[in-house]
């Protein structure tokens, strides 16, 4: 069977695997293995677990549906992330997104910052009497 | 008539402004070439969750969804989605002149919308105006936004849409068609006005098998609990996919502004080196007089 992620910066994840268990915090944990019914899910958190020859990936999903049809599932995920572990990939994307929201407020306030400067500036400057 | 060093001096700084000029325009050009990946890497997305839906209200056509029925309008929320940051042409003022001229016919008062402004000019202008906002921070539209970036505001409106708080929720965008063209658009969010995804054609809409059946999906754990978990997240998808219409358009603009600021920069600084060679030849008139004026006396 093939699994596509899909994440708004593109295709995260294309592979052949042998079967994947997909666990939600909404809608529990079940496996889908090779030649299943079509099947359509959701998933609001969770992950993942891609299985190959004995090897396991695993891929946090946030905000993410799910199909399966021919043999094919699609994954559309808002965040994705690909890992060894479910933990420390859920960590991971946890971590990113804490700093992705901490880095926005800092912006936030180093702009407004610059902006006040510029507006004293300009006014020290005098430039609209030239 | 200006003296020859103030003619250089201008010069000189008119020769560096369109410096800063000419690479804002180059920037503006690669981050322009990105924005446009960035659509191109999200259409496959927005394409398959689409078809989810669509396969899913197929099921039954008694299946349907708050945000899928239109009902009688109270309050509107608009979405104004702009810059962060100036310098791009007409690019805002043209989404706030767009949104102004609508309220001016669509709305009595002020108290009969909020705003959700996403962009620090945008939150700007509905502070300057004394809009009501739905956001009390400024979310900052940036290169490389993300869900997680505008998340807290999408998923307040969705709440607020509901249960009933707004009835509607416009959205008004920039719609990039290429780097000269960019169309300000504004469009209906929810309750999304023609059902996308009921397939009246017969066609394409919903998968099918190889024979050319519709393929019968098993809901887990029911067609109603996926569409409640799916609407939301296909109107935060759509509202997405606007924000990186409206980053390429701004950057498509401001590659514009900055490309006819530097050419005009340009065409100063001849004119400007005309006054000053006209200058300088004076300057030497001058002394030629002095100098033969000199002579003559000498003589």
């Amino acid at each position: 069977m093939n699994l596509v992620v899909f994440t708004p910066e593109g295709e995260l994840y294309n592979e052949t695997l042998d079967y994947i268990v997909v666990s939600s915090k909404n809608n529990g944990e079940f496996a889908i293995l090779d030649n299943h019914a079509p099947l359509i899910s959701t998933i609001d958190v969770g992950y993942v677990k891609m299985v190959k020859d004995g090897d396991v990936v695993y891929s946090v999903i946030i905000n993410g549906a799910l199909e399966n049809r021919d043999s094919t599932v699609n994954i559309i995920a808002q965040e994705a992330h690909v890992g060894l572990n479910k933990d420390s990939a859920m960590d991971h994307l946890n971590t990113v997104r804490k700093e992705r929201l901490e880095e926005n407020r800092r912006r936030t306030k180093d702009f407004l910052k610059a902006e006040q400067k510029l507006k004293e500036n300009i006014k020290k400057a005098q430039a609209s009497k030239q | 008539m200006a003296s020859m060093r103030d003619i250089k001096q201008r010069i000189n700084a008119t020769d560096k402004t369109s410096q800063i000029t000419k690479a804002m325009h180059m920037v503006s050009a690669s981050k322009l070439r990105k924005a446009e990946r960035s659509i191109y890497a999200f259409r496959p997305l927005a394409k398959r969750l689409s078809k989810v839906l669509s396969n899913v209200l197929s099921t039954d056509s008694e299946l349907t969804h708050p945000m899928l029925e239109a009902r009688d309008i109270h309050k509107t929320a608009y979405i104004i989605i702009s810059s962060d940051r100036g310098l791009a042409g007409p690019y805002n003022n043209n989404t706030f002149k767009a949104f102004q001229k609508h309220i001016d016919t669509a709305h009595e008062g002020n108290d009969e919308f909020v705003i959700i402004a996403l962009g620090f000019k945008a939150f700007n202008f509905a502070k300057r105006n004394g809009y009501t906002l739905m956001n009390e921070d400024v979310i900052q539209v940036r290169d490389d936004i993300q869900f997680v970036d505008f998340q807290p505001i999408s998923d307040r409106f969705i709440k607020a849409y509901l249960s009933g708080e707004v009835d509607k929720i416009d959205v008004f965008y920039n719609e990039y068609i290429n780097t000269l063209t960019q169309n300000v658009n504004h469009q209906t969010l929810v309750p999304l006005e023609s059902n996308p995804f009921v397939d009246t054609s017969g066609k394409g809409a919903t998968d099918t098998t190889e024979e050319g059946f519709k393929t019968m999906y098993v809901y887990e754990p029911s067609p109603s609990n996926v569409l409640y978990q799916l609407m939301p997240m296909y109107v935060v998808n759509t509202l997405y996919g606007m924000i990186l219409e409206s980053k390429a358009s701004e950057h498509a603009s401001r590659m514009t502004a900055m490309k006819s600021a530097t050419d005009n920069a340009k065409d100063l600084i001849e004119t400007l080196q005309l006054k000053y060679n006209r200058a300088r030849q004076n300057a030497i008139t001058i002394e030629l007089t002095d100098i033969i004026g000199g002579s003559e006396a000498v003589n």
